[in-house]
């Protein structure tokens, strides 16, 4: 398990964490689907679970909200054990990917159905529905049937839904992966802002890391059934507590190297430190190099291809033993980009964000 | 250039793929018409002329009918006569409590394969389907071996000491309406069984997760969402059981009157074209307002299904 040093968006109110998940494992028959996940979730926050398709964020998901028991490993909220709790026992709400409304109820119904499960007066439960809908701007489609609406629409009411049942825990899988890029973009933050307003305590899936990183106050980076590091977006970013993370996370440059004394060389002269011995992969972050004209270090390379990304732009650069560099640097409207097919020398901008791993 | 080589690529059609891409695009009625055409001439005409005998006085001289005069003598003979009433009214006692039945006993298994795994859903479906595979004539017949006189039943229950004499169930009400049920289960749990599949098991879960006990969520979204399943199945079952003729004759012992066996008699045994003719037309119709009865109160109960075209 590997956590990267708290820095301030890390910090987790000193109170105890609202979930808590501790080695989690599940099987299906003899494959093993998930292996030691362990995971707190503080009072109010936004923990991701971001990891490649088939890796077992849902399954994760599902074991919480006790669709499926895990087969080993305990999972607490608040303090209670979970174990052999019904779903419709425990405090959590689930916003299914596919949304899964009532298609025979109306918005009314549906977002009034937890509350008519639990028996609440008709008047009380009238009030928080309206209460819900306002929250997410729905108000005056109370009585249309979840197929006469929109796909964001159809979101916003599965979200209303599980905001009248005040669940202590949030589950969200993949919300937004029905609806079109644009739309997602600004759903993201309305989402956002909305949970934190509510002071929700939420599990969010994405395999999209850029959800991830626009959604979460942590970020829990899982590959084939385990977690590899939990941290802020900036920290995951910046220092990636494994090669497999480093890669999957932004774009990143990899080559070996070897390290000695504590130190590793770099290509262009300068040193990176390190705590590992021997065999080591070096990363850097596109825009952690620096592009100079040719002979100005001895790092030499050949851009092969360029292009403008926003206020980027993006170059590849090839280099010895037939290795491409990404090299990202801002545009700036004195220094034309450089051509393609053009010798340049390359520098690493600040050696202390390079991440060092093992070989 | 590229001018020239563009009807090259678009060829144009044959008239016979015009033809066929005419039929297909789904406009008018065409792709039905040959079904129409076989209906019309296996079906319709020949219900038109039996139709014609029982409005009719007629006298047949060597097979050929050789006058034919309008009459509403027959329908009102028969609305008349209580034999017409207590018949159909048995016929539709048996088809409804058929369906009833087949519904109570039915829905269980639907509900088992909507909430089951799979080897419980492949299993249901077997069990379901195999019957379907034999005729519904031995099915009956195997009746006879369970429910006789010496059957599996009464050589059981003598055998337990519970009764002396072998009960009478062969050539009762009771033997009927339990032939009518088997044969007809099947067919009342295969829509029910199609159109739970048709909803994911996500809604039975966002359900729980919302709070809803088991009972709750069948009450409020497995059963709703079911009642198209229940329509069908209670059509067709009801369809089926209020003209069947196999079970009550075989079952009933060729003393168990219901519509289907007394036109059969009108007809081929007293030879009373007429009084058959009126008797099918009664059929048909009460049998038509039944199931537009039993659209209507589905209807009823899936306006939400005319959500979506709103
Ligand atoms: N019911 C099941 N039986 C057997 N294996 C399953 C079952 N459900 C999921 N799996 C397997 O468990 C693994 C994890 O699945 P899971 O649905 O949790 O992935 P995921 O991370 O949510 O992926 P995605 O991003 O595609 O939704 C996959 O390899 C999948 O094949
Ligand atoms: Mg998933």
């Amino acid at each position: 398990m590997m956590k990267g040093p708290s820095g301030p968006a890390t910090t987790v109110a000193s109170a105890a964490p609202v979930l808590r998940i501790g080695a989690v494992s599940k099987f299906f028959g003899t494959f093993k689907v998930l292996e030691d996940c362990t995971l707190d979730v503080a009072e109010g926050e936004i923990v991701t679970l971001l990891g490649p398709s088939g890796c077992g964020k849902t399954t994760l998901l599902r074991c919480i909200a006790g669709f499926w028991e895990a087969n080993g490993g305990t999972i607490e909220i608040d303090g209670q054990h979970m174990f052999r709790v019904p779903v419709n026992r425990r405090p959590v709400g689930v916003v299914f990917q596919s949304y899964a409304l009532f298609p025979h109820l109306t918005v009314a119904r549906n977002v009034g159905y937890a509350l008519r499960m639990r028996g609440l007066p008709r008047a009380e439960a009238k009030a928080r529905v309206a209460e819900a809908l306002d929250t997410v701007s729905l108000t005056g489609f109370e009585d249309r049937y979840p197929a006469q609406l929109s796909g964001g629409q159809q979101q916003r009411v599965a979200i209303a839904r599980i905001l009248v049942m005040e669940p202590r825990v949030l589950l969200l899988d993949e919300p937004f992966n029905a609806l079109d890029a644009k739309l997602r973009g600004t759903m993201q933050v309305e989402l956002r802002l909305l949970i934190k307003r509510l002071g929700l305590t939420s599990i969010f899936v994405t395999h999209d890391q850029e959800e991830a990183l626009t959604m979460s106050d942590r970020i829990a980076v899982m590959r084939a059934g385990c977690i590899e590091q939990v941290a802020a977006p900036d920290e995951i970013f910046d220092r990636p507590a494994t090669a497999y993370v480093a890669d999957f996370i932004g774009t990143s440059n990899f080559w070996s190297a070897r390290a000695e004394g504590g130190l590793v060389r770099l290509p262009d002269g300068q040193t990176a430190s390190t705590v590992l011995k021997g065999e080591v992969r070096v990363m850097v972050r596109p825009h952690n190099l620096r592009l100079d004209a040719a002979g100005q270090g001895p790092w030499q390379g050949r851009v092969a291809f360029h292009r403008s990304v926003g206020p980027l732009v993006e170059y590849h650069v090839e280099i010895e033993g037939g290795m491409t560099l990404r090299v990202a640097t801002m545009r700036q409207s004195a220094n034309r980009p450089i051509r393609d097919d053009a010798s340049v020398s390359i520098a690493v901008v600040d050696p202390a964000l390079c991440a060092v791993y093992p070989g | 250039m590229a001018k020239a080589s563009f009807p090259k690529l678009a060829a144009r059609p044959g008239v016979g793929e015009r033809l066929i891409d005419a039929l297909l695009s789904g406009r008018g009625i065409w792709p039905a018409v040959p079904a129409i055409v076989v209906l019309t001439v296996v079906a319709v005409i020949p219900f038109i002329v039996l139709l014609s005998l029982g409005f009719s006085d007629f006298v047949v001289s060597r097979g050929e009918i050789v006058s034919q005069t309008f009459s509403l003598d027959h329908l009102s003979n028969a609305l008349s006569d209580s034999l017409y009433w207590t018949t159909f009214q048995r016929s539709l006692t048996l088809a409804l409590s058929t369906t009833a039945l087949c519904l109570i006993f039915g829905y269980p298994v639907a509900y088992l394969f909507l909430v089951g795994g799979r080897w419980t859903k492949r299993l249901i479906l077997v069990l379901t389907i195999a019957p379907l595979l034999t005729s519904g004539i031995v099915r009956t017949y195997a009746w006879l071996v369970i429910l006789g006189g010496r059957g599996v039943v009464n050589s059981t229950l003598a055998g337990m000491g519970l009764i002396d004499q072998p009960m009478r169930i062969m050539n009762t009400h009771w033997a009927v309406l339990i032939g009518m049920v088997q044969i007809h289960l099947p067919v009342m749990i295969l829509p029910l069984i199609a159109v739970m599949s048709r909803h994911d098991g996500r809604l039975v879960e966002a359900s729980e997760n919302l709070g809803a006990t088991r009972l709750g969520t069948l009450r409020t979204v497995i059963l709703p969402l079911s009642v198209p399943g229940i329509g069908t199945g209670a059509a067709l079952v009801f369809t089926l059981s209020y003209t069947t003729f196999v079970v009550p004759q075989i079952l009933g012992g060729g003393n168990y009157l219901n519509a289907a066996t007394m036109i059969y008699e009108q007809v081929v045994y007293s030879l009373e074209w007429s009084k058959g003719s009126v008797s099918s037309l009664i059929l048909m119709l009460t049998c038509l307002v039944m199931l537009v009865a039993i659209a209507l109160v589905t209807n009823h109960f899936t306006r939400w299904t005319r959500g979506s075209d709103a």
